[in-house]
């Protein structure tokens, strides 16, 4: 991986976000080795949550144009929504068997025609190393756009 | 684009470690198989351009809607504590 020139200590430091100001630590980063589709040349992204967001996360992109999504706890929109991975998806992420990991669907917010949650492609991290990634056919009985509010 | 005919069984190598394998063909369409190394992501176009899709409509969330949401969420998730507890501690009703 190239070297950044920002520089993030591990101490907690405000982080601009188009959603507010929230604060980050290094140890909040995740990278997403392959990208989010539509944003690959983005791959870490700052996971950050404060309590005006809650149960919202913001990811907040570090690289470039650094874009900015909010997301949830896909078992928080539908109790019923499993989360696990396959063992090809695992070895995938390189993550241990024994690791909870941590499962974001993205949110879209919009006043206008309500929010939507797409629990078809969740994000899935790794929250021992800090990788993740999207599962572009994670669910397929769930849709891109599902409804939130 | 490199345009080449294969028949049933018959493959094409692409760089280090990728395959990808022609099963059968039919009048509805071929089958088409693909190994490639487990770091190399595989799907179908019309899949990967829904989560483009998906993506980049979500980031350009509305900010200004946010904290109603957020809000509306943690009503909802109160509510349903509530629920449950009331289900936990309901008395046994006698007949």
């Amino acid at each position: 991986m190239p070297a950044s020139p920002l520089v993030v200590p591990d101490d907690s430091q405000p982080v601009k976000t188009r959603f507010g100001t929230f604060a980050g630590r290094a140890r909040d980063i995740v990278t997403l080795a392959e990208g989010l589709p539509g944003f690959e040349s983005c791959r870490r992204f700052f996971l950050l949550t404060s309590p005006t967001l809650h149960p919202l996360t913001c990811l907040q992109g570090l690289d470039e144009a650094g874009p900015a999504f909010l997301a949830i706890d896909p078992r928080l929109v539908d109790a019923r929504y499993r989360c696990r991975l396959d063992d090809l998806q695992l070895r995938r992420l390189g993550a241990s068997t024994d690791t909870t990991l941590l499962w974001l669907a993205i949110v879209r917010v919009t006043e206008s025609d309500g929010s939507t949650v797409n629990l078809r492609a969740p994000l899935v991290i790794d929250p021992d190393r800090m990788r993740g990634m999207q599962l572009l056919a994670g669910h397929d009985e769930y849709d891109t756009n599902c409804r939130l509010d | 684009m490199l345009v080449v005919t294969r028949k049933k069984g018959e493959s094409i190598v692409v760089g280090d470690g990728i395959e990808i394998h022609v099963i059968s063909v039919g009048r509805h369409g071929a089958r088409i198989g693909v190994t490639a190394p487990r770091e190399v992501t595989v799907h179908r176009r019309e899949v990967y351009d829904m989560v483009v899709a998906a993506n980049r409509s979500a980031a350009s969330s509305d900010a200004l809607a946010v904290s109603a949401l957020a809000s509306v969420l943690r009503h909802r998730a109160g509510a349903a504590a509530r629920r449950s507890h009331e289900v936990d501690d309901a008395p046994c009703q006698l007949a």
